[in-house]
C-alpha cells in the first residue's frame, strides 16, 4: 500500500487560519509530552514557555520589545515571499541596516538635535535596501538564486561588524573591547512607558504592519506582489514585469529588516557590539509564515514568537529546561505549520500498487 | 478573570508590576536564592563548566539555605538585561553574571534593584551593589608556556583568543614570556574569532595555524574544540581552559588551566545571608586555588614537570612572577624595566603584546 500527494481543486479558505493556530496548539501537546517522556516537567515547560510570559504582566515591556524587531522584518520578508522572491538574508540586512545607522550616531557623537533620529532612520533602511540589491541585481542580471546569495551575504555582513568595531569605530573608554563607544542621548531612541523598557521601536512596528497591510491589500503595489506569487504567467500576460517585481520585493524586505537594526541598535544596544547579530532575520521567516504572509497576522506571530523566548528563559530558571528546548518549540511550530499547508494544498490518497510484486 | 486582567491592562503594566516587586523585596527571612548566568552551555567542559561547577559547590555546602538557578546561553547585549532583571524579579538577592560582555547589562539592571547584590566576573565597571571578582588565568598560562616552551619542536605556538581585551592580551604574553625563558626564539601567533564560544571557529583557527608551522595550541575561548583538532592532526600538544579536559584529547592535553570559583561563590552567598556583603574586588589565582593546574600528560618528560612545578609553587609563595622586568613589546620597545614588577592596574589595562608575540590582524 502507498500513499500520495493529490492537488485539491479549492484549497479551504477556513484551513488556511486554523493551520497557525492548530499548529500552536500541536506544538504546545507534542512539546508536553517530548519533554515528560526525557524527564523533564512538560506540562510545566509548556506553562511556563507559552503562558507565564503573558500571565506576568512584568514581561509585557520583554514581549513588546522582543516582537518589535520580528515584527518589523517579518512584514518586509511576508511581502517578499507573496511575490515568490526567497529573501532568507534579512539578518545581513538588519545587521548592514545597524551598522549604517550606528555611522550616523558616531558622526554626530556628542551633538544634539531631533534630526538625529530620523536621519540614522534613514540610513538603516537605505544601508538594508542597498545591501539586499545585491542579490537582487544578481538575481535579475544573472539569473543567480537569491535564496543563497542573501543567505551567504549575512556571514559577510557579520565581518564587515567585526573589522569596524576592531579598528575604525573602536571604543577609546573600551579597555580594547570590540565595541563602539556609547551612543549620546539624541542617538537613542527615547522610552514611551516611563520607567519600562518600551522603546519607540514598539509603536513603529505595530504602525509598519498596519500600513504594510493596507497597502498589500488596497493598491496595486499590493495587487502586483500578490498576482506575480500566485499566478507568474497571468502576471506577465498582465504586464507585470518580473525584474521589477524581484527589485520592489528585495529593496521593501531589505529596507524594513535595516529599519528593525537601526532601531534595535537605537533602543536596546545604544551601542554596536559583537553580539548584535541575534538571529532576528531569521526567526522572522517563521513569524512570516506563521503569520500567513499577512502584515496583521504577522503582528500576531511575532508576540507568538517573542513569548517562546522570553518563556524559554523563565523556563530554565524555574524548571531547569536547557536553552536548546526554545529552538526545539520553535522548531516544531514551523514544522507543524509546513506540514499543515501541505495538507490544506494537497490531499493524501491511499494507492494500490500497480504490481503485487513491487517492494519498497 | 480575563474582565478583570483587560482592566488591569487599562490601569497600566506599572501599577501592576510595583505590588510584584515589592512582594520579592522583603523576603530575607527566607532562604537565599542566588542566579548564575553563563554566555555559554554548561556542557561546554569548560570555562561555563566551571562556573556552574562553582554554583553546584555552594549549593552541596550551603544545602537548604540557599537555592540556586542558572540561564545559559545567555548572549552578551540586551537579551542578557532581561534575564537579570527576570532572576531579580524571580526573587534572586544575589546574582552572579559570569561573561565580560555583560557589563553594560549589570550596570543597568544593578541600578533598578538596588536590594540584589551582583557580582560580575572579569569586568571593569562597579557600582554601589555590584562588585567584581577575577581570577589570575595568567598565572596558569606561565605553567603552560614554560612546558610549551620545552616541548615544542618549531618554537610556535598558536592561541585563539575571544576578543583583544586586557584579560585575554594578559594570557597571551603570559605564554610568550614564560616560552621564552626557555627557548628565546618561541613565538607565539595569536588569532581572535569574536566569540566566547563557537566549537567550529574554535576548529577552523586551531587548523589554520597548524597548517601555518604551529606545533603547539592554547585557546582563551569556551570549549576543548582547539584541542580535538589538535589531537587529530597529531601536533605536540594543547592546554584544556577552564576546566580539565583530557577526556576529549587523552594524549594531547599536557595540562589544564581549572578556573575553581566554588570557594568564592560560597563566600559572597555567606556574606549576602549574614547581612555582611559589600561590593569587592578580588583577584585571586594559584595561591587561593582559584586556578589549578590539571596533570600533567604522560608524555611531558620528568625535567619539563619539574620546570613547571618550579614556576607553580613560585607563583604561589610569591618568588616568581611572570610580568618583572626587563620586559619588550613586540616593537622592541622596552616596556618594564628590569627588576620591576608591572602592577595589577597596569595588567588590567594591558593591551599591548611583549616580544614573540606575532601582532594579530
Amino acid at each position: 500500500m502507498q500513499f500520495r500527494l493529490e492537488k485539491r481543486q479549492e484549497p479551504s479558505k477556513f484551513m488556511a487560519y486554523a493551520t497557525p493556530v492548530a499548529a500552536v496548539a500541536l506544538t504546545m501537546i507534542i512539546g508536553a509530552i517530548i519533554f515528560s517522556l526525557i524527564g523533564y516537567d512538560g506540562v510545566g515547560a509548556v506553562r511556563e514557555i507559552f503562558l507565564t510570559p503573558l500571565t506576568n504582566s512584568y514581561k509585557w515591556q520583554d514581549l513588546g520589545v522582543k516582537a518589535a524587531p520580528l515584527i518589523i522584518i517579518g512584514v518586509g520578508l511576508s511581502i517578499a515571499y507573496r511575490a515568490n522572491v526567497w529573501n532568507i538574508g534579512a539578518e545581513g540586512q538588519y545587521i548592514v541596516g545597524g551598522l549604517c545607522a550606528t555611522g550616523i550616531a558616531l558622526l554626530t557623537w556628542g551633538m544634539t538635535g531631533w534630526w538625529i533620529l530620523p536621519l540614522m532612520m534613514l540610513a538603516g533602511m537605505a544601508g538594508g535596501m542597498a545591501y539586499a540589491s545585491i542579490p537582487a541585481l544578481l538575481r535579475t542580471k544573472l539569473k543567480v538564486n537569491e535564496i543563497l546569495t542573501s543567505l551567504m551575504l549575512t556571514y559577510a555582513s557579520v565581518q564587515l561588524i567585526y573589522f569596524l568595531i576592531r579598528g575604525p569605530w573602536k571604543d577609546p573608554m573600551g579597555i580594547g573591547f570590540p565595541q563602539t563607544r556609547l551612543f549620546s542621548e539624541a542617538a537613542r531612541l527615547p522610552t514611551i512607558i516611563p520607567g519600562t523598557i518600551v522603546h519607540l521601536g514598539v509603536p513603529i512596528a505595530v504602525l509598519v504592519a498596519i500600513i504594510a497591510w493596507f497597502i498589500m491589500s488596497k493598491s496595486v503595489f499590493g495587487y502586483r506582489m500578490r498576482v506575480v506569487g500566485a499566478a507568474p504567467h497571468a502576471a506577465r500576460y498582465g504586464g507585470f514585469s518580473e525584474n521589477k517585481t524581484i527589485w520592489l520585493a528585495m529593496l521593501v524586505s531589505g529596507g524594513l529588516a535595516g529599519l528593525a537594526g537601526m532601531l534595535e541598535i537605537a533602543g536596546p544596544f545604544q551601542r554596536m557590539v559583537p553580539g548584535f547579530p541575534t538571529n532576528y532575520g531569521f526567526t522572522a521567516i517563521i513569524v512570516a509564515f506563521l503569520g500567513r504572509l499577512n502584515p496583521l497576522g504577522v503582528i500576531v506571530a511575532g508576540v507568538v514568537l517573542a513569548i517562546t523566548f522570553v518563556g524559554g528563559e523563565v523556563a530554565q530558571t524555574t524548571i531547569g529546561l536547557p536553552n536548546a528546548a526554545t529552538g526545539i518549540f520553535q522548531a516544531m511550530m514551523l514544522f507543524f505549520l509546513l506540514a499543515g499547508d501541505i495538507l490544506i494544498k494537497y490531499r493524501v490518497r491511499r494507492v494500490m500498487p500497480q504490481t503485487s510484486t513491487e517492494v519498497a | 478573570m480575563t474582565l478583570s486582567r483587560r482592566t488591569m491592562i487599562k490601569i497600566g503594566g506599572a501599577a501592576v508590576a510595583l505590588p510584584l516587586l515589592g512582594s520579592t523585596a522583603f523576603g530575607q527571612a527566607e532562604k537565599l536564592k542566588i542566579g548564575f548566568i553563563y554566555v555559554g552551555s554548561i556542557n561546554d567542559n569548560g570555562y561555563n563548566y566551571a562556573h556552574n561547577q562553582g554554583r553546584i559547590f555552594v549549593q552541596d555546602q550551603l544545602g537548604d539555605a540557599v537555592e540556586t538557578v542558572y540561564v545559559e546561553n545567555v548572549p552578551e547585549g540586551p537579551d542578557c538585561e532581561r534575564v537579570l532583571r527576570e532572576l531579580a524579579q524571580q526573587g534572586c538577592k544575589l546574582i552572579f553574571a559570569t561573561s565580560f560582555g555583560f557589563g553594560d547589562s549589570v550596570i543597568k539592571v544593578a541600578a533598578q534593584f538596588p536590594d540584589v547584590a551582583f557580582e560580575h566576573a572579569t569586568g571593569y565597571m562597579p557600582a554601589a551593589n555590584v562588585g567584581l571578582y577575577n581570577a589570575r588565568f595568567y598565572e596558569g598560562r606561565a605553567v603552560c608556556g614554560t612546558i610549551a616552551g620545552h616541548m615544542s619542536k618549531t618554537g610556535k605556538a598558536g592561541y585563539i583568543g575571544s576578543f583583544p581585551i586586557p584579560e585575554v592580551v594578559m594570557g597571551i604574553n603570559a605564554l610568550a614570556l614564560s616560552g621564552r625563558r626557555v627557548n628565546p626564539n618561541f613565538t607565539v601567533k595569536p588569532v581572535y574569532i569574536s566569540t566566547w564560544n563557537d566549537p567550529a571557529k574554535e576548529a577552523d583557527a586551531a587548523r589554520a595555524m597548524i597548517d601555518q608551522g604551529i606545533d603547539i595550541v592554547a585557546q582563551h575561548t569556551d570549549g576543548p574544540a582547539a584541542l580535538q583538532v589538535a589531537a587529530e592532526r597529531g601536533i605536540i600538544g594543547g592546554f584544556g581552559q577552564g576546566a580539565d579536559m583530557s577526556a576529549f584529547a587523552p594524549d594531547t592535553q599536557l595540562t589544564a588551566i581549572i578556573d575553581n570559583w566554588g570557594p568564592h561563590y560560597l563566600a559572597s552567598a555567606k556574606a549576602v545571608i549574614d547581612g555582611t556583603w559589600v561590593p569587592g574586588n578580588t583577584w585571586e589565582g594559584l595561591k587561593e586555588e582559584v586556578v589549578e593546574m590539571g596533570p600533567y600528560n604522560a608524555k611531558v618528560p620528568a625535567d619539563v614537570v619539574a620546570d613547571a612545578e618550579k614556576v607553580r609553587t613560585g607563583q604561589i609563595d610569591g618568588s616568581f612572577h611572570i610580568f618583572t622586568g626587563p620586559i619588550k613589546d613586540n616593537t622592541g620597545v622596552e616596556r618594564v624595566a628590569a627588576g620591576v614588577v608591572m602592577t595589577d592596574g597596569e595588567l588590567l589595562s594591558m593591551d599591548w603584546y611583549v616580544e614573540g608575540v606575532e601582532q594579530p590582524a
